[in-house]
């Protein structure tokens, strides 16, 4: 029973992961590429390791470590990212962001 | 290369490919050589982890023509981009540099606050271990220079001194061979791991000269790794 | 499907998708990436080759004790050229780079049809 709840966490994981490499091929611009690349790999990661604490109970505390540690340097290292590509790059125009300026500049008209 | 030829030797390379993996059926025992390596390196060498205790002492030279290698990479890297630690203040024309120097936010430096001395001693603990458990120099050596990656991203005006680590990792470098030439006067051969007494096997102080290898070869390449990410940064 | 026989077919597949970027695209760093995948595609293929079935790691600890090594190991050697294999790949991915940051500055352009003129 705790292998079938360990092989099912294990695969919404795998899921996560597969669209986090799906997504940093098909958006449009880098800063959303890195928003992509890292949420959903950060979430496939732990829900991997969740599925292996299902799996192996007494690895809990070293699953519980890598997880921490894990949470800790992702998002440290796509802020990086994201602050440089800020200073070189501009964000993609997309055509919802030029309807929502024009709707405000209508509403404030 | 045109689309039409690349898709033809594609096409020529996976049904070779393919024939190697149908043919390809999964060992059940292990080869002569392996069976040797797997019973000599316990009992010979007093080292529990048998890849570590072939990697620095049964194929050990092939170890120090790597270490050759990397050493010819760190000098090929600092020939092609230029001698980037002295002469930046001059603001030297041929290299650009696009980016003025601008402070790491508050989330990055304390993030390396907290998570570069947890990756230094886990550095430290890979290198020295590597006659225990996975690991050995190699690996310890890399996990160095990627926290020295992250010094220098934390702290964009941290200078790494090139030409003390150049000093450190020729030292290592020296030492290396002098415990090989060691092993040729007091024991079997080149790199020999009995210069050392063996101890017992699997405490901390054991197998010989395969923990001071290891240290010595993580040393080496991590000052490598971060000397070569110093030059990408000029 | 034995596990050797997955392994092995997943790095001859990436060895297929790295040469197939290295001879396709133009961008310089792309084809810096297909040289990387390929150099793990054969990483993957040096290591599966070297497994016997359901033998574990040879290193002797809690888990596998010293009489039983010989029998329930699989074989190190692979293993130890794919440590070398990994240190030398990295060496040369570095090496590559230096080289594409020199190429850009030379002439602006990451593209390698720029550099077409010393061909003959």
């Amino acid at each position: 029973m705790a292998e079938l709840i360990g092989s099912i966490t294990i695969l919404i994981g795998a899921v996560f992961l597969f669209s986090a490499g799906l997504g940093m091929l098909r958006m449009p611009d880098a800063f959303t590429r890195i928003q992509a690349g890292t949420k959903a790999s950060t979430l496939g990661n732990t829900l991997v390791l969740v599925g292996i604490a299902f799996y192996h109970p007494d690895w809990s505390l070293k699953l519980l470590i890598i997880a921490y540690f894990v949470l800790m340097t992702n998002p440290i290292s796509s802020h990086a990212l994201a602050r440089a590509a800020n200073t070189i790059l501009q964000p993609a125009q997309s055509p919802a962001a030029d309807a929502s300026r024009a709707d405000r500049k209508r509403s404030e008209a | 290369m045109r689309r039409g030829a690349a898709i033809v030797l594609i096409a020529f390379l996976g049904v070779i490919f393919a024939t190697i993996a149908v043919s390809y059926s999964q060992r059940s025992s292990l080869p002569e050589l392996a069976a040797a390596y797997v019973d000599l390196v316990p009992r010979e060498l007093g080292a529990p982890n048998v890849i570590t205790g072939i990697l620095l002492t049964y194929r050990a030279f092939d170890t120090l023509g790597e270490v050759a290698v990397l050493f010819m990479v760190a000098a090929g890297v600092g020939l092609l981009l230029g001698a980037g630690g002295e002469e930046r203040d001059e603001g030297q024309a041929g290299i650009r540099r696009p980016l003025k120097e601008t402070p790491s936010t508050e989330i990055v430096q304390n993030g390396a606050d907290i998570l570069v001395p947890l990756i230094a001693i886990f550095a430290a603990y890979i290198a020295m271990h590597g006659h225990l458990g996975p690991g050995g120099g190699f690996q310890g050596g890399a996990v160095m220079a990627s926290c020295v990656l992250l010094l220098l991203l934390a702290k964009p005006d941290y200078r790494i001194k090139l030409a003390h680590l150049s000093f450190i990792e020729s030292l290592a470098g020296l030492l290396i061979v002098a415990v090989g030439i060691a092993g040729i006067i007091l024991a079997s051969g080149f790199l020999d791991n009995r210069v050392l007494p063996l101890g017992e096997f699997g405490a901390f102080f054991s197998a010989g000269a395969i923990p001071v290898l290891s240290v010595l070869l993580g040393v080496k390449v991590g000052c490598e790794l971060s000397v070569i990410i110093e030059r990408f940064r000029a | 499907m034995p596990i050797a026989s997955i392994v092995l077919s997943t790095g001859l597949i990436l060895v297929l998708i790295g040469i197939w970027g290295m001879l396709t695209q133009r961008n310089i760093l792309r084809i810096i990436v297909g040289f990387t995948l390929m150099g793990t595609g054969s990483h993957l293929v040096i290591v599966a080759i070297g497994y016997v079935s359901n033998r574990t790691a040879p290193i002797i600890d809690g888990g596998l004790s010293l009489a039983e090594a010989p029998t329930r190991s699989v074989d190190p050697i692979p293993s130890a050229l794919a440590v070398t294999a990994i240190v030398i790949g990295l060496a040369v991915t570095a090496v590559m780079l230096a080289y594409a940051i020199r190429l850009y500055q030379a002439k602006q352009t990451l593209s390698i049809d720029a550099f077409t003129d010393s061909k003959w």
